[in-house]
């Protein structure tokens, strides 16, 4: 099919695969030439039959099993619609206005479509719309829940049917936006795009109990289980945090203890608990900075009390609620004035603003980001740094959740400002960024097939932005590139983009945290904490 | 008679639904923080998108808001179209030819009402008679001849825009055509009937007639008068009433980034939506309903 031509209503068509994505937008030099990309795999026909690959041929919703016959069609089509008729009632009270305001109110401007950075970067891809979506939607709700005769529901742009096709393709379609809200911002009419994915990801899990594995299984539901949705307890917390003061003891010659529920500590700091896992120089380096301020500070092992991530906020208010509600339990209980969160966006949405009202003020402990206590701690003198210790380009991303969602822009700039002198903005930045791709759970979906959407659609955007930040010196493979990504989301998507476009490789392109940016500069240690730097 | 009577109860039913439409969105439950930067009231912050989270225990710091930055920017939108100015100008030429001639027919319609009561009560309004009576009679042919042009020229540009724009076509539904359809005409006899002659004194005279329920019908003025009305009903509850829906999200959607603190006004409508049991409930297997709110 022309994607030019692609209409809400094709949804339901009975084709193999509605678009192709073969005109992705251009990317910047160096990877301008075509060999630079890796190409999009063939669908695997056993996934054709076993999956919704009928939307773009990849796959998020690996719950998602194709009906094996009419009956079983018809029960998946009757359960969305019953949780699209609860998505406007009195179980979804905290999105019934911002919801119902998007459906009514809509003008159909177009305005949002250049501020979608998937969209843009699939090549205009009319699938991708941002209204595309928020169409289809609309059409089916009006048709199913608003009164009338054929000709009416005609005259309101009623007129779309349901079928299992459109049903499975709309819980595909709903994961191929990242929930970054930035055309939510451009809107004229102050409408939220990104809800009608939200939405439809709540019905699948909420209502069908469809949810991609990552998020859900692999996800949430172990983390309710085991206090970590990397499935780390307890004990092995513990194991990993002795492990980490083995390593700092190893890496920069410091005896540090870092101290696990401490009662009454000023602060609970809590990590994505991936970070352990993946990139452990970044608890190691919040352990190292609050060492030498001397903050008063304790990480928590109890249930719940080691992983700030909720991907509830994601797909599933109950999920995230549960979520909430023991993390919090855990700070009470140790005690402490205020929990902070590490580098980790979503974290900060979940526990910042998801969870403010959520709960009574009297069961929250209360909640702030790590970048403003650094910023303080690097104001006041209480850390002191020698910047030509980082004297090699630094770009900065800004983490949606963090920056356009609660505003929180200009203390890491600051702290930026004393430590990296090469420092340079991507453009655009701040509030008006672009998501890392990886937004919304897409950073930890990989298989069968959905990380090629990621890396070569969603990320595109970042990709090119950060290509476009270090145009001076990317052809030099003897400069370190070092894009700073504070948020263990989107150092996910930057992890696996460097994989893809082999950056590091080809031209030294780094990425990881803030925090170890500023233990590299630290005066008081005598040699680089970044790995890259070493001899 | 009948045609001034039901001018005044299109009028009514136009500020009644509209009041119906605030009423029907304000009573609706409080919803989760979705707040979205930059949020004007951020005093000192709003110009980069800052907020008081910024701060370092911003639980225990008085907030710094700025209702001047909240009321600045929100005339920008109601007087400028300043989100499409800036994310789509070549459609806000066309939508703020449309918007500032509405801007300029209330105010053309209020002159003339002027106008019109005060030659009731006797006072020709004429250039020679006075410099009031001369500020009223040139305000209200400016007025008048601006705002017909603009509004008209703007409605018929959105109309064809969306007709020969493949996408704006793809996404309009036959409402969404009747909407502008409804402008188109109602503007179209607006133009035959209050401005043959352009001194608008005719007009006047149609608006007196109007204010004392004794208008003299032509088929002209009947059809006007009658697609004004059904225009007027008809734009609160349709999309065209975003004038209410805009307020919503912006001052309590995107720029409510009030916090649940202890004692705060939303703490109290937080306990409230807590302790309220939810009649509908989730299907899938692991849910088991909560009541607060969530986003």
């Amino acid at each position: 099919m022309n994607r030019k031509d692609l209409r809400p209503k094709d949804l339901g068509k009975s084709q193999e695969q509605l678009i192709q994505l073969d005109n992705l937008m251009p990317l910047s030099f160096p990877y301008d030439q075509p060999e630079m990309e890796p190409a999009f795999p063939d669908v695997k026909p056993e996934w054709k039959d076993k999956y919704c690959t009928s939307l773009d041929g990849c796959v998020a919703l690996d719950t998602l099993q194709r009906p094996q016959n009419e009956a079983e069609e018809k029960e998946l089509v009757q359960k969305f619609l019953n949780g699209l008729e609860k998505a406007f009632s009195d179980a979804n009270t905290g999105v019934l206005q911002p919801l119902k305001l998007a459906v009514d109110y809509c003008a159909k401007c177009n305005t949002c479509s250049d501020a979608c950075h998937i969209y843009k970067a699939s090549g205009d891809n009319e699938l991708y719309r941002p209204i595309f979506r928020a169409e289809a939607f609309r059409k089916i709700y009006k048709n199913h829940f608003t009164p009338g005769g054929k000709l009416y529901k005609r005259f309101i742009g009623a007129d779309m049917d349901l079928n299992w096709e459109t049903v499975a393709r709309l819980g595909e379609l709903a994961y191929r936006c990242n929930l970054c809200r930035r055309c939510t911002q451009v809107c004229p009419l102050g409408l939220d795009n990104s809800l009608f994915a939200k939405e439809i990801r709540k019905i699948f899990s909420q209502e069908m109990g469809i949810a991609p594995t990552p998020l859900h299984e692999k996800g949430s539901m172990l983390q309710l289980k085991t206090g970590s949705s990397t499935g780390i307890g307890k004990a092995a917390f513990v194991d990993m945090v002795e492990f980490l003061e083995e390593d700092i003891e190893d890496r920069i010659g410091r005896k540090i203890k870092i101290p696990i529920d401490k009662q009454g500590a000023d602060i609970l700091l809590i990590h994505n608990a991936g970070e352990f896992v993946a990139w452990p120089e970044n608890p190691a380096a919040f352990a190292i900075l609050f060492d030498e301020a001397g903050v008063d500070w304790t990480l928590s092992s109890s249930m719940m009390g080691y992983d700030s991530v909720n991907y509830g906020i994601w797909y599933d208010d109950t999920q995230a609620k549960k979520i909430i509600q023991q993390q919090m339990r855990a700070a009470r209980e140790l005690g402490v004035r205020r929990i902070v969160i590490g580098e980790c966006g979503h974290a900060h949405k979940a526990a910042g603003l998801v969870a403010d009202r959520m709960l009574s003020a009297e069961e929250k402990i209360p909640v702030e980001s790590w970048i403003p206590v650094m910023w303080e701690l690097v104001k006041t003198g209480r850390l002191k740094f020698d910047p030509s210790k980082n004297n090699f380009p630094v770009t900065l991303h800004d983490p949606c959740n963090i920056v356009r969602q609660m505003g929180i822009v200009q203390p890491q700039r600051e702290i930026l400002k004393v430590i990296a002198p090469q420092f340079r903005e991507m453009e655009p930045h701040g509030v008006d960024n672009y998501c890392c791709g990886g937004g919304s759970g897409f950073a930890i979906m990989h298989s069968p097939n959905f990380e090629h959407f990621r890396n070569k659609v969603s990320s595109r955007m970042k990709f090119d932005q950060i290509l476009r930040a270090f145009s001076d010196t990317i052809a030099d493979n003897s400069i370190p590139k070092y894009v700073c990504a504070p948020c263990s989301n989107c150092k996910g998507s930057m992890r696996e983009i460097f994989k893809y476009y082999q950056v590091t490789a080809k031209f030294n392109m780094q990425y990881g945290g803030l925090v170890e940016l500023m233990v590299n500069a630290l005066t008081s240690l005598n040699q680089p904490y970044l790995e890259f730097l070493e001899g | 008679m009948i045609l001034g009577l039901s001018f005044y109860m299109a009028v009514i039913l136009f500020i009644g639904l509209s009041v119906y439409q605030v009423i029907k969105f304000a009573k609706m439950p409080l919803h989760g923080r979705m707040e979205l930067y930059p949020v004007p009231q951020e005093k000192g912050r709003h110009t980069y998108g800052g907020s008081y989270m910024e701060e370092p225990e911003w639980w225990r710091k008085s907030r710094q808001i700025s209702k001047a930055a909240e009321i600045t920017d929100m005339l920008k939108e109601m007087l400028f179209i300043k989100k499409l100015f800036d994310n789509h100008r070549s459609l806000w030429w066309l939508s703020y030819s449309f918007h500032l001639g509405i801007y300029v027919l209330i105010i053309w319609t209020i002159l003339l009402i002027i106008g019109a009561l005060t030659e009731l009560s006797g006072i020709p309004v004429s250039a020679s008679v006075s410099f009031w009576m001369a500020l009223l009679y040139y305000l209200t042919v400016v007025t008048g001849i601006i705002g017909f042009t603009i509004t008209t020229v703007g409605v018929f540009l959105l109309l064809v825009r969306r007709i020969f724009d493949p996408v704006l076509k793809k996404y309009t539904t036959p409402q969404e055509y009747f909407n502008l359809l409804l402008l188109l005409a109602t503007l179209l006899t607006g133009i035959v009937v209050w401005t043959p002659d352009l001194s608008f004194a005719s007009a006047r005279q149609i608006m007196a007639q109007i204010l004392t329920l004794s208008v003299i019908p032509n088929v002209m003025l009947v059809i006007h008068l009658v697609l004004a009305e059904v225009m007027f009903i008809y734009i609160p509850p349709s999309k065209m009433g975003h004038y209410v829906g805009k307020y919503f999200t912006y001052h309590k959607i995107l720029w409510d980034n009030e916090p649940n603190l202890a004692g705060s006004p939303v703490e109290s409508r937080v306990k409230a939506a807590l302790a309220t049991q939810a009649k509908t409930s989730w299907g899938a297997s692991h849910i088991q309903t909560s009541q607060a709110p969530e986003a």
